[in-house]
């Protein structure tokens, strides 16, 4: 069994529902604001990012558009228009003072060749060139406007060339084409201004094949062959829309977010194009993530030991109840109660009443059991002392019975040995008689003596088969009530003690009085005492006392003979036992019947060497009161033996 | 010198009735025996004894069978019980009611009894 406080597995069921309860929804909404925050972070860069650069398609535009309106305004000029070479030089270098993005300036006779030119970089008396071929010369004889012709001044710095025609009121067609070289660095400058490479975007200025015009990173812009990457390039040149953007995934892994907006001028395709890795949209949403584990971490560290907390106070009635019912099954009926959640007000409270109910039926129950189970087994005790009782009365009566058949048998064995021998006996006595008749007074001494012999023999025959006639018959008691100590003296005073025996006696002041048959109960006196004085040959005390024990009035005879050991003690009162040459065995044999037929008892105490205490118990006869009921059956009377 | 006492011994052992005989007849009595209670009464009734001895166990009756039929027949004869074994105080009572005028146990003091014998006799009887 468990020990009685631990607690059980309902305890850490209830704890993990609690926690997958409190975590469950606060994960499930982390999750959902790290979405809604990670797709609106990045539709707010992507927007951004398209403003700025739909801001700058036009910033680009009205760049390039002050230049072209610089050299139309120029050309429009009558000065200007009349072809006149100083008056135009002087224009040239005014544009060249005042814009600083020009490097270069021709005048172009429509014919194509170069009547002037003018250049920050040119060395003195620079050649003449022909433009005759050229497409932007035609184009802008023709048409009247070209720009374009990316180019990379000193292989490094992007530059673009304009070129307008000179026309002249007077004349019907153009006069001339005044051509301009641009650098572009100011359009990288300006993107360099505004996406600082310290920032997380980058912006670029690109031509439709590619050409990249201008970069936010200078180093990007002017360098040799600077181009964007053809991927890049064709996502962007492949759009139908005027600007956009969106999420780029490109072939070599980098994700990121791109915006586009196209130059508005339809003589240039060139595109803005500003991105942002993504990372960083990706690193808000980690972090944001990183946070909300953090506080679901915490939420669970607190909601363990508090749900442990709660699912111990939920679980504690179960558990009391469980252990109120291990009581029970020990039949600890009070102690289970105690134990019981009874003050708990739910349906653990309702059912700890309905089990104290069940507790208390079970208690009565059981009470019920072992006092019928307690009135049983005293009945079984009664009924066995009953039993016993029976029993041993039974058995006392069936000894009795056995004794009085022996003894009936004994005595007509006896009656029969008896007579055949008496005859005999008779037959001796009367020859003997008839011999020491005829032999007359003068006898043989011898023969004399030898007479004597055989009649003291006939005589002392005839006593021993009246001693064992007197045992087994079976004459009715003649109880006479009288004061004990009067038979004691009546018989001692008749009593032929001889001389050595000195006698020390002792009576019960009170005398009680005593029923007895008088013949019988000399008779086992005498016995007795015979038997002590038998045992004292030559000198020894005799002490004869009466006394009362309770309901009982005692004779005691107390010699100081050699005494007897216990072997014999053991069998002194059977009939037939002697330790003496000559006798029957029948004295102590006669003491025990007349002691037994008087309802009393005899017992005996010896120490070899000391001598020998015998005590005859008989009941003590109280006064009959008139209508009194007859004394209770005598107990065994209490003595040492 | 007058008549010696006539007695009848009545007794099945020859050896007792005998030497019982022997010893009273030498103490001066004339005896008479019989072994059984019918030759016994047949003798007492031929003989009419002074006295008869009888014992108490006989093969064919008994003492007191006899004793009764000689005290209807004589109220003198003086009639003595003999007898072996124990005899309760009924026995004797019943004895005496059927007229025995003693009895003796055996072995008897032959002494005693012929005093006893002689005081009886001597005694006035009624019908002697």
């Amino acid at each position: 069994m468990a020990p009685p406080k631990r607690r059980g597995r309902l305890s850490v069921r209830l704890l993990l529902w609690f926690l997958t309860l409190s975590l469950l929804p606060l994960g499930s909404v982390a999750w959902f604001l790290i979405g809604i925050a990670h797709e609106s972070l990045s539709n707010e860069i992507l927007s951004t990012q398209q403003a700025l650069a739909a801001g700058f398609a036009d910033t680009v535009g009205k760049y390039v558009s002050t230049f072209k309106n610089v050299l139309i305004e120029t050309a429009g000029i009558e000065e200007f228009a009349g072809m006149n070479s100083v008056k135009q030089q002087q224009f040239l270098n005014r544009i060249m003072q005042v814009h600083l993005a020009f490097i270069e300036l021709s005048v172009v006779s429509p014919a194509g060749v170069e009547l002037m030119q003018t250049g920050r970089f040119l060395k003195p008396n620079p050649e003449m060139r022909n433009f005759a071929g050229e497409d932007f010369f035609n184009t802008a004889l023709k048409r009247g406007l070209y720009m374009g012709r990316l180019e990379r001044f000193q292989g490094l710095y992007p530059t673009m060339t304009i070129a307008v025609p000179i026309a002249d009121p007077k004349a019907a067609g153009p006069v001339g084409v005044l051509l301009g070289k641009v650098s572009l660095n100011g359009l990288t400058q300006m993107l360099g201004m505004e996406f600082p490479s310290s920032g997380r975007s980058q912006a670029s200025v690109i031509a439709g094949d590619g050409f990249l015009i201008a970069h936010s990173n200078p180093k990007e812009a002017f360098k040799p062959e600077a181009r964007m990457g053809p991927e890049l390039v064709k996502i962007i040149t492949t759009q139908n829309e005027e600007k956009g953007g969106g999420p780029l995934l490109l072939s070599d892994g980098n994700r990121l977010f791109g915006a586009f907006a196209f130059v508005p001028n339809k003589m240039l395709e060139w595109v803005v194009f500003i991105q942002q890795p993504m990372d960083y949209a990706e690193r808000t949403s980690a972090a944001m993530l990183k946070r909300t584990a953090s506080i679901v971490l915490v939420v669970a560290i607190c909601v363990i030991p508090l749900a442990w907390l709660v699912a111990g106070n939920i679980t504690q009635p179960i558990r009391d109840l469980r252990d109120a019912a291990d009581r029970i099954a020990k039949g600890q009926f009070d102690e289970a109660r105690e134990l019981l959640p009874l003050d708990v007000s739910n349906e653990v409270g309702q059912l700890a009443e309905r089990f104290d109910a069940m507790r208390e039926a079970l208690k009565e129950k059981t009470d019920e059991l072992v006092g019928a189970k307690e009135k049983l087994e005293e009945f079984t005790h009664f009924l066995e002392r009953r039993v016993d009782a029976r029993t041993r009365e039974l058995k006392a009566a069936q000894e009795l019975l056995i004794q009085k058949e022996r003894l009936a048998a004994m005595g007509a064995m006896a009656n029969v040995v008896a007579h055949e021998v008496r005859n005999p006996l008779a037959v001796i006595r009367n020859a003997t008689y008839f011999v020491r008749k005829k032999l007359g007074a003068v006898v043989d001494p011898m023969i004399a003596k030898h007479l004597k012999i055989i009649e003291s023999e006939i005589q002392q025959a005839s006593d021993i088969i009246d001693e064992i006639l007197d045992f087994s018959r079976t004459r009715d008691l003649q109880p006479t009530k009288m004061p004990l100590n009067a038979f004691i003296e009546e018989l001692l005073s008749v009593y032929p003690f001889p001389g050595h025996i000195s006698l020390v006696k002792r009576l019960d002041a009170s005398s009680p009085n005593v029923a007895i048959d008088i013949t019988e109960m000399r008779q086992a006196v005498r016995n007795i005492v015979g038997n002590a004085i038998e045992v004292m040959p030559s000198a020894g005390s005799l002490g004869i006392q009466t006394y009362t024990q309770g309901e009982w009035a005692v004779i005691e005879v107390a010699d100081s003979g050699p005494g007897m050991p216990p072997d014999v003690l053991d069998k002194i009162f059977a009939a037939f036992y002697t330790t003496k040459a000559r006798g029957t065995g029948l004295g102590l044999a006669v003491v025990k019947k007349v002691m037994d037929r008087h309802k009393g008892d005899v017992k005996v105490e010896s120490a070899l060497g000391k001598g020998t205490v015998f005590r005859l118990y008989l009941p003590v006869q109280t006064e009959p009161r008139p209508g009194a009921a007859p004394p209770p059956s005598q107990g065994s009377p209490t003595g040492r033996v | 010198m007058a008549d010696p006492n006539k007695l009848l011994i009545i007794d099945d052992d020859a050896h007792l009735r005998e030497s019982l005989a022997e010893v009273l007849e030498l103490e001066g009595f004339e005896c008479h025996q019989a072994g059984t209670a019918q030759s016994g009464i047949d003798a007492a009734i031929k003989l009419n004894p002074d006295a008869v001895i009888m014992d108490i166990q006989l093969p064919d009756s008994s003492g007191f069978q006899i004793c009764s039929t000689l005290r209807k027949r004589s109220k003198s004869t003086i009639l003595i019980m003999m007898t072996g074994r124990f005899l309760s105080s009924e026995e004797k009572k019943q004895g005496f009611e059927l007229g025995a005028d003693e009895y003796i146990t055996k072995p008897f003091d032959l002494t005693e009894l012929t005093a006893r014998l002689r005081q009886l006799l001597s005694r006035p009887r009624p019908g002697a």
